[in-house]
This record gives C-alpha cells, sequence and structure tokens, in this order.
C-alpha cells in the first residue's frame, strides 16, 4: 500500500470516525473516497512560475518594469485615453465590472480578468490568440479596443525618455525599419508583466492540502456548506469535467446554453471565429515572431482546426477568485455567481446545439443546494488578490533621462 | 493520470507471447485461414527498444503502440507512436480519439507521419476532459479501412 493510498485509508477511515462523532461538536466530512481523490486534483496551488518560451523577454525583471509601465500607458490608445488597466482595472480584479467590455466601442464580450492568464493555453473568449504576447498586441490595435498601429505603438516608446531606455535595455537600440517588431516587443514586455499577475492560495486551497496530508482537524476548519457545494461540484454536477485542474479550467471551449445573438441579424461565432482569426494572425505562433527555436509551443496552433461543433462555444474560464470578477459569461448577462449556477440548474437544453456534447443536463439544484454550491465558489477567492498595482518604477539607469 | 479499460479488439502483449506460442506449436495443423493470421502476428515482432503500451489485433492486423509521454495528462499534448502490421501493407494510418458518452472528439486533428517499415507517429493530440476516451487506429490498406479501437480511461 503507497503512502498516498494508506493516507486516503485513513482519511475516509477518519470521515467515517468523524460522521459517526454525532456526540461531538465536529462535524463530519462527509467525502467518499473517490470524491476526495477529485478534490486532490484541484491542487497543489500555486503552480511554479514557468517562463514562456515563445517569449524571449519572459521572466527578464527589466521587460517586467517596462511591461508594467505599459500596462498603465494610456498613450498607446490611439485617442489617448485607454491603457490595458482601463478595463483590466487592478483594482477590481483586473477586470472593469461591466458586462461587456468598454474601449473606443462597446465589444460584444466581458472582460476577462487577467489573473493567472499566463496559465491560459488560448487567449480572449474565443482562443483568438494563441499567446499572451500577441494577444496584447491584438488588444493594442483593435479599431473597438485601443485601436492603435504598430507606428503609433512604436512613437510613443521612442518619445518617452523613461519608456525608450528601458526598452532599448531589454531590445537594445532600434534598428529602424518596420514599427511592427516594436509591436511585438511591447506586445511581449506587457505578457512578462502580466505573467507575473498571480494569485495565492484560498480557503480551499487550505482544505485541499489538509486533505492531502491527512490532517483532519484542518480540514474540518473548512465552512460545512462549502464543503456541500465541493460535493456537489465534484459529484452530482459533474462541473470538475469542465473546470479541471488547480485552475479550474481545460482552457477548451463549450456551447453551455447561453444566446450568442448579438444584435438582430449579428451572432458570435465564438470559437469558430476564433479559430479562422487565429488561423489568419501574423502574430501567432507559426509566425515569424515566435522565439521558441524548438517550436513545441506551436503545436496546439499547427493541430486546432475549425469543426461545425465550435460554432457558440466560449472558453471555460477559471473559477479562481471567481466571486470578484462578477458579471458572468462570455458576454457578462449574469449578475452574479448565484445566477450562473442557476443557469446550470435550469439549463435550457433547447440553447444547446443538437450536435453538441451530451454533458451538460439540468442539475435542478434546492436553492440549499445552491447556496452550497455558492460557498464553495467563494472560498476560491485569494484574500490577499493582488489589488492596485502602480504603475513600476523604472530601474535606476532609466530614471534620470527624462 | 490514466489507466486502460474495456478491452477493444486487443491482445495484451503478455497474451499475444502466450497466443503465438500456442499457434507455434500447432501451426503445421492449423486451417490455412488461421496460418494467415498467424503468419502476420509471428512478423509483428516489437522492436528492440519499443515497448508497447498495447497491442491490438484484428484478423489481419496488428497494432502496437506506445504514446510519448507514456502517462497522459489532461490538457497535455501527447503523441502516438505506432507499428502496423497488415496483410496486404499498410498503405496509411489515421489516428484519432472521441468520448463516446460526451459525444466528442478532440479539439485537435493529429498528424501522422510514417518512417516506413509500418512505423507511424501521431503527434498533436489532446485530451482535454476527464473520463473515458477511445483511441482510434483507422489502417489503410487494399482500398479498405480497418478500425481498430481501445479505451483509455484518463483523470
Amino acid at each position: 500500500m503507497s503512502g498516498h493510498a494508506r493516507r486516503l485509508a485513513a482519511l475516509v477511515v477518519g470521515a467515517a470516525w468523524l460522521a459517526g462523532a454525532a456526540a461531538s461538536a465536529q462535524p463530519g466530512l462527509g467525502l467518499e473516497a473517490a470524491e476526495i481523490r477529485r478534490i486532490l486534483r484541484h491542487g497543489p496551488w500555486p503552480p511554479p512560475a514557468a517562463r514562456d518560451p515563445s517569449n524571449r523577454v519572459s521572466g527578464d525583471p527589466t521587460a517586467i518594469a517596462l511591461g508594467q509601465r505599459l500596462f498603465f500607458e494610456r498613450r498607446l490608445s490611439a485617442n489617448g485615453a485607454i491603457a490595458c488597466a482601463t478595463c483590466h482595472a487592478p483594482e477590481r480584479a483586473w477586470v472593469d465590472g461591466r458586462p461587456r467590455g468598454v474601449g473606443l466601442a462597446t465589444l460584444d464580450r466581458n472582460t476577462p480578468t487577467v489573473l493567472d492568464a499566463a496559465l491560459h493555453r488560448w487567449f480572449a473568449w474565443d482562443g483568438r490568440s494563441d499567446s499572451l504576447w500577441s494577444q496584447g498586441v491584438k488588444a493594442i490595435v483593435d479599431p473597438r479596443e485601443m485601436g492603435a498601429g504598430a507606428p503609433h505603438v512604436a512613437a510613443v516608446v521612442g518619445a518617452d525618455p523613461t519608456l525608450r531606455c528601458l526598452y532599448e535595455r531589454v531590445y537594445g537600440p532600434r534598428a529602424g525599419g518596420s514599427d511592427e517588431p516594436v509591436l511585438v516587443n511591447v506586445g511581449k514586455a506587457l505578457a512578462a508583466f502580466l505573467e507575473t499577475v498571480r494569485s495565492g492560495r484560498t480557503p480551499f486551497d487550505e482544505f485541499r492540502d489538509a486533505l492531502a496530508r491527512g490532517d483532519l482537524s484542518a480540514a474540518a476548519r473548512y465552512p460545512l456548506g462549502a464543503r456541500r457545494g465541493l460535493k456537489t461540484f465534484v459529484g452530482q454536477g459533474s462541473c470538475g469535467v469542465c473546470h479541471v485542474g488547480p485552475h479550474f479550467t481545460n482552457g477548451e471551449f463549450h456551447d453551455v446554453g447561453m444566446p450568442f445573438v448579438v444584435a438582430p441579424g449579428r451572432v458570435d461565432g465564438g470559437r469558430h471565429e476564433g479559430i479562422k482569426r487565429l488561423r489568419a494572425d501574423r502574430f501567432n505562433l507559426l509566425g515569424p515572431y515566435n522565439d521558441d527555436p524548438t517550436a513545441a509551443s506551436a503545436t496546439k496552433t499547427r493541430h486546432v482546426e475549425p469543426q461545425h461543433v465550435n460554432f457558440g462555444q466560449f472558453k471555460t474560464p477559471s473559477l479562481r477568485n471567481v466571486a470578484l470578477t462578477a458579471p458572468y459569461m462570455h458576454d457578462g448577462r449574469l449578475a452574479t455567481v448565484r445566477d450562473v449556477v442557476r443557469h446550470y440548474s435550469r439549463l435550457d437544453m433547447e440553447r444547446i446545439h443538437t450536435h453538441g456534447e451530451q454533458l451538460l443536463r439540468p442539475l435542478r439544484l434546492s436553492e440549499a443546494e445552491i447556496d452550497d454550491l455558492v460557498a464553495f465558489l467563494e472560498t476560491l477567492t485569494d484574500p490577499h488578490v493582488p489589488v492596485g498595482l502602480p504603475p513600476a518604477a523604472a530601474p535606476e539607469a532609466c530614471t534620470d533621462r527624462g | 493520470m490514466e489507466e486502460r479499460r474495456g478491452p477493444v479488439r486487443r491482445t495484451p502483449p503478455e497474451a499475444a507471447l502466450t497466443s503465438r506460442r500456442v499457434l507455434g506449436r500447432f501451426a503445421r495443423i492449423a486451417a490455412a485461414g488461421l496460418l494467415v493470421t498467424a503468419g502476420v502476428a509471428e512478423a509483428c515482432e516489437v522492436p528492440a527498444g519499443f515497448t508497447a503500451r498495447e497491442r491490438l489485433t484484428s484478423q489481419d492486423v496488428v497494432v502496437m503502440f506506445r504514446t510519448v509521454p507514456a502517462a497522459i495528462e489532461i490538457g497535455r499534448h501527447f503523441s502516438v507512436e505506432a507499428i502496423v502490421c497488415a496483410t496486404p501493407p499498410t498503405q496509411g494510418l489515421r489516428v484519432d480519439a472521441q468520448m463516446p458518452e460526451h459525444r466528442h472528439g478532440m479539439n485537435y486533428r493529429p498528424t501522422v507521419a510514417t518512417t516506413g517499415d509500418g512505423r507511424f507517429v501521431a503527434q498533436g493530440l489532446l485530451f482535454h476532459m476527464p473520463g473515458r476516451w477511445q483511441l482510434l487506429f483507422d489502417v489503410e490498406r487494399g482500398g479498405r479501412t480497418e478500425r481498430l479501437a481501445t479505451d483509455l480511461l484518463v483523470e
């Protein structure tokens, strides 16, 4: 019997003991061995930081400092009024709190948080980008978001002494020629910064790790309602099939019965459209700006292909810190976590494609079960989630040039 | 983390070895049809250095395969290396996977390259959900396609 199996057996025995100990004030864990196994797969957290091989400045401290300045830099937008931080506001868990994002125009989709963004395989609700840096580039040039072209971005970086100094320290002096490499380098510096925007441990992680080490008294401190909600999450709800692993997402795309009509006569094609945009994107990982000499990072891009079923699919979001990122779903139509749970409880099967997957069924939860599931989801909140991050101080050598 | 489940026209390597010994013992008195099958199986030996994860068989096709990495993880790309023995010889191989209960396949289309001698490498597979996956091998030969499949339970 392995050490892990012994711990698991001890937990089951312990859980049974606690469940049977009605006379004591301590509640039982009420978890089966299979449920415990599934719960353990949602950790450990946080995962170790990893560099992005497609971005040669990933992890570079000066690039991170440059990226942090650029993230708050409104001059990067065409009208000089919109920074990345305008929509991804640090003080709001890196979202804007609106149903749909507002850049130079109102967008069709809700602004996703950039917390733990580096862990995603695809970026944006439709996965139109295959790297964090190329998603940054797209936001800058999208006419409805920041609306700036490469010449504008190169001019902003070239004209500001601190930005220029940091840029040259990271990438060396500009060689001249096309502005496009500057735009890409700005995207890579932004990505280097965003890789540092990571969430920390949550009450759920404490519970999960207590289970892993067989510490029943620590595990019993996890609120009873949340524990019941977690049981639904890994059991009857099958939520963990898509919201899988420590990041609570499989990083892929699903039709969960949300309407995709944006306006009369206009629909949001979701993943189907995203793959088409990805393939047409000269900044994708199959293009000239991928810094990965092995090209292994482009495996996903090389093998993904649009299928009919992709229409109306949107990315499975992470559930970490979900309580902080209202409103919800790809178009922000659900205001609260409770509304989302109700959606899955009452799921309208008529809205799911007939050729879609057969995993989803209305959960038909009672009000008490909805309370419990919400209570569980709220325990995925990092109480110290990074907020209100100020623009980075420039390294000493770059502060005396202005 | 995963385990295999549900035999679908497959022979574990140990059982295959036993069958080969039995067939060898009674080969002289076997029917002609059986001799053809035995011939394919006999000819399909595991090359040195190739540890097959599984051996799938039909009447006149044998597929031996392994995954790289050996353990399939949810959300991580993996490759399948296959050795195909068939009569008539294999002209091509397609590799795919599906989740029958969920009624969907993978979100990625593997590419298959051959290195000759009935050896193939399929790249770009990714299982994005836990549960029962069916790994599919479509063997093309003599103008026909024959499918061999096996179940993988991935958790």
